[in-house]
């Protein structure tokens, strides 16, 4: 009977788990910054003509395939919290049950709106309205987001909330340990919405200037909340400054910065890629704050490792190949087409 | 018992099918579809059939909305919900199987890519980019397939994997290449049903009949892989679980009744309305034959999770989320030591982790109905006794306290009054009632447990000795604790049951 399998273990090494983690998590948000931060600045952008603008149109074709790239990237992540975290985060998500379970359905509707106005005539006076729906349906997914993985890291408030009610029909009380977050997280999303808006605009100088506005803006107000939310973390700001998070945090503001420099410049793959370490530093800074939350309560180093090579290894060839198809694929459809 | 444990109302089974049954569904759709579409353009490009070609283009539309959009986000939707409604499993299959599922991802990529693609690329894409993409979308989809059918098989038949722990034990299980092949056929099937859905909606009569024929054709190819496999997959079922469902497990039976049934009707109509008669193939019949299709297809998941009880990984981990290696930890310390979130109330709790998952008192698989009437004592040793009874529940692994808790529990939501008065009944009809409730659970005449022979010869006085001692009888089986209005009718019953009557 003793005999069976033990299943609690990590099939890799903890670090690889990690990076692969914070990388896929990095990417995730990047496609949800594209999806969130654009419809915002689309919809609250001073564009000549608005709903008739080439860029404007562009992003509104674009975003039902950034929404296909925000779910299908958010996978990867979604697979390693649940193989390092599962007892935390599954145990958050049954406490918040019905509203992490509406999610699902929220996507779903959101989907099919922007897909509603991508079909739709252009300068159609549906397309506002229907962008309108996603964003709040995205938001309300950003909330549940905020509050579960806040819970998550908060096992003791978990267990308190469970006693209170069994249901699903929690959401986390203490606010100040989510809306700070949540906030910057928003916050950090009309920042990337904006450079791409400057990015796809920059043959049109109303364009550029509107993504420049949110680009800079949102850059401000994004640090600003950033700050509100660390010094909201008090207790755990001693650790966080003697840990690796100073400097991904410092780094990351510099790169930040750096990145708005060459914006300017308009040198775009400079500051894309700047922009992009920045993320995967707040992404690390994020992991750290959840480490030092659970520290006494969990500790993913504890957890055996008994790695399966033979399977990874598969997967990595598989990953590879998959990168080399999608580009071959882009290129069948974008290349010079060959008549038959 | 790690995780806390969500209590809706609604039953467990009802929202697991809310979203599991639609991606399934949907995902297999996807992959079948893959294939009709890319070999009907290629053949239609071959033939310079630009009226084939539009039917194809048109199909293809609808096609990605639904597979990538919905198909997609069910697919996420079922890791929220197997999180929620069974962390513990989850955690088994996660750790074991992250880099499958991390492969499967790999796929999906493509598989979500290629959707785009190939549906914005018909102007864009010459004829040969274009169906290039339409192929590598297949082969993308029918991958992913082939590697969570190795995660869902598992669970019904993890065979070496037991013994060894070892991944590919675990993966490449014995009902692996069966219901590879099965959901294989599955995936065309549904192709063909669907596409005759659309081509039913055709205005030019030869046309459409040439559509028909041809759809009808993917269904049938499908449906006959199917029933073929079906055999293989049943046979790869160890012969031991196959009994005991024959013995005990009413439901799969039932489903496995209703496919079998399902498949011969739906063959029928195929024959039919897509061979014989393809110009009639009115829209309401294309409808008719999709549903029949998915509700085969439901009926098949049904059986394989319905088979599996009483566990969620079998012989690893039952239903209820207790392990199958921690029966004697929990059996010397009690469940509730073992149980990480408690609210205060220990009976609920207990009877959450116990019973919940597949129990409500009043609404889904209600066990009030079946313990109205009962004493307290009844329910302790029902409790007790629920990996005896019909069904193959999963046994109970709590102390005899803990039984009594939730017996506790149980008996504040159920009627007090006897059940002849809750029932209006008297003397044998009271008898039979009193044996379906009491004893009948476990000892089913002329099936599960019965022991209607033992009752052949014994008089009234024998009849009432059996029941004083009844405690004593088997393993884990309740003391008769009826009134005596109860007992008197209970043992004329039993008379009647000894000489083959009132089966
Ligand atoms: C894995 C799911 C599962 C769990 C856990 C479970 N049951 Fe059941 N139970 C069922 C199903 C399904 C049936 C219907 C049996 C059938 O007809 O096949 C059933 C039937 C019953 C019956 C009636 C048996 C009959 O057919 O006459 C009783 C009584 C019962 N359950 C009590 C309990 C109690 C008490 C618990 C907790 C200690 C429990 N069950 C746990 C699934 C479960
Ligand atoms: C919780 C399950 C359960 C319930 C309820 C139950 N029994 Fe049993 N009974 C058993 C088990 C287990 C055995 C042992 C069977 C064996 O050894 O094969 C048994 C054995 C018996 C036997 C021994 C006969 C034989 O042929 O082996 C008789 C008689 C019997 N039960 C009658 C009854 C009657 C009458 C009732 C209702 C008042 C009842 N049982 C209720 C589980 C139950």
């Amino acid at each position: 009977m003793n005999m069976l399998p033990e299943s609690y273990f990590l099939s890799a090494p903890l670090w690889l788990i990690t990076v692969l983690h914070v990388l896929t998590l990095t990417l995730h948000f990047v496609a949800m910054n594209f999806l969130v931060g654009g419809i915002i600045v689309v919809l609250a952008g001073k564009f000549s003509d608005k709903w008739n603008h080439p860029v404007v149109k562009q992003f509104v074709k674009l975003f039902p395939v950034a929404m296909a790239a925000t779910v299908t990237i958010g996978i990867a992540p979604l697979l390693f919290v649940q193989l390092v975290y599962p007892r935390q985060m599954y145990s958050a998500a049954i406490v918040c049950g019905w509203f992490f379970l509406l999610i699902v359905f929220v996507v779903i509707a959101a989907y099919y709106l922007l897909y509603g106005g991508s079909f739709a005539k252009a300068g159609s006076k549906r397309v506002p309205a229907l962008l309108f729906l996603a964003l709040a349906g995205l938001l309300y997914v950003s909330v549940v987001y905020s509050n579960v993985f806040s819970l998550a890291e908060r096992p003791g408030l978990c267990k308190a909330l469970y006693a209170r009610n069994q249901s699903g029909l929690m959401l986390n009380p203490e606010v100040g340990s989510w809306i700070f977050r949540w906030l910057h997280m928003m916050l950090g999303a009309v920042t990337v919405g904006g450079f791409f808006v400057g990015l796809l605009g920059r043959k049109h100088d109303d364009a550029f200037k509107v993504g420049k506005t949110f680009f800079i803006g949102g850059m401000a107000v994004a640090m600003l909340s950033g700050f509100v939310y660390l010094f909201s973390m008090m207790d755990l700001m001693k650790p966080l400054m003697h840990s690796a998070g100073a400097w991904w945090l410092l780094g990351s503001i510099v790169l930040a910065l750096g990145s708005l420099h060459f914006f300017m410049k308009r040198k775009f793959a400079a500051s894309g890629g700047m922009l992009f370490v920045s993320l995967l530093g707040m992404v690390a800074i994020r992991h750290i704050v959840r480490l030092l939350r659970l520290d006494g309560a969990y500790a993913p180093s504890s957890v055996p490792v008994h790695p399966q090579w033979d399977v990874f290894l598969p997967f990595l060839v598989c990953f590879l190949v998959a990168l080399g198809v999608v580009g071959y694929m882009l290129k069948l459809y974008f290349g010079r087409q060959r008549p038959d | 018992m790690n995780y806390p444990f969500w209590d809706v109302e609604m039953g467990y089974g009802i929202l697991m099918a809310l979203i599991a049954v639609v991606h399934v569904f949907v995902s297999h759709f996807a992959i079948g579809g893959g294939l009709y579409l890319v070999v009907t353009e290629q053949s239609a490009r071959k033939h310079d059939d630009a009226r084939w070609l539009g039917f194809v283009r048109r199909l293809s539309k609808f096609f990605v909305l639904t597979t990538v959009v919905f198909g997609a986000l069910t697919g996420v939707g079922i890791w929220f919900i197997i999180g929620l409604l069974d962390p513990a499993a989850t955690e088994v299959l996660i750790h074991n199987f992250v880099w499958a599922w991390a492969t499967e991802w790999c796929f999906f990529i493509v598989e979500i890519l290629a959707a785009l693609l190939y549906y914005n690329g018909w102007d864009r894409m010459s004829a040969r980019n274009h169906m290039m993409v339409g192929w590598i979308y297949f082969i993308a989809a029918w991958l992913s397939l082939a590697v969570i059918d190795g995660i869902i098989a598992f669970m019904l038949t993890p065979g070496g994997w037991l013994e060894s722990g070892s991944f590919w034990a675990g993966f490449f299980n014995p009902t692996y290449w069966s219901s590879l092949v099965l959901r294989t056929g599955i995936c065309i099937m549904l192709a063909g049903l669907y596409a005759l859905m659309a081509a039913s909606r055709e205005k030019d009569a030869s046309f459409k009949a040439s559509l028909v024929r041809h759809s009808a054709g993917w269904g049938l190819v499908g449906l006959a892989v199917v029933a073929a496999s079906m055999f293989w997959f049943l046979a790869d079922i160890p012969a031991t679980v196959m009994d005991t469902a024959a013995k005990a497990m009413p439901i799969p039976m039932a489903a496995l009744g209703l496919m079998w049934q399902l498949a011969l009707v739906l063959g029928a109509m195929l024959v039919l309305f897509g061979l014989v008669l393809p110009k009639a193939y009115h829209p309401l019949v294309g409808v008719a034959v999709m549903v029949l299709g998915l509700v085969w297809f439901g009926s098949y998941e049904w059986f394989r999770e319905s088979i599996r009880k009483p566990y969620v990984i079998s012989g690893y981990m039952y239903a209820n989320a207790t392990e199958v290696g921690k029966a004697e930890a929990y059996q010397a310390d009690g469940l509730l030591a073992h149980m990480a979130y408690r609210t205060g109330d220990d009976g609920d709790d207990l009877f959450r982790h116990a019973c919940r998952s597949c129990h409500t008192i009043n609404g889904y698989n209600a066990l009030k109905p079946l313990f109205d009437g009962m004493d307290r004592d009844y329910i302790d040793g029902a409790v007790m006794g629920t990996g005896k009874m019909l069904g193959n529940m999963p046994p109970f692994l709590g102390t005899k306290a803990e039984a009594g808790l939730i017996a506790d529990h149980i008996y504040k939501q159920v009627d007090h009054r006897p059940v002849a008065e809750i029932h209006g009944l008297s003397g044998a009809a009271l008898g039979r009632k009193v044996y379906e409730l009491r004893c009948g659970s476990c000892h089913v005449p002329g099936g599960h447990g019965s022991n209607t022979e033992s009752y052949a010869d014994m008089e009234p006085g024998d009849l009432g000795d059996m029941l004083d001692m009844a405690a004593d009888l088997g393993d884990r089986m309740p003391a008769f604790t009826g009134t005596s209005e109860e007992r008197q009718a209970l043992i004329e019953y039993l008379q009647i049951l000894g000489k083959g009557g009132a089966q």
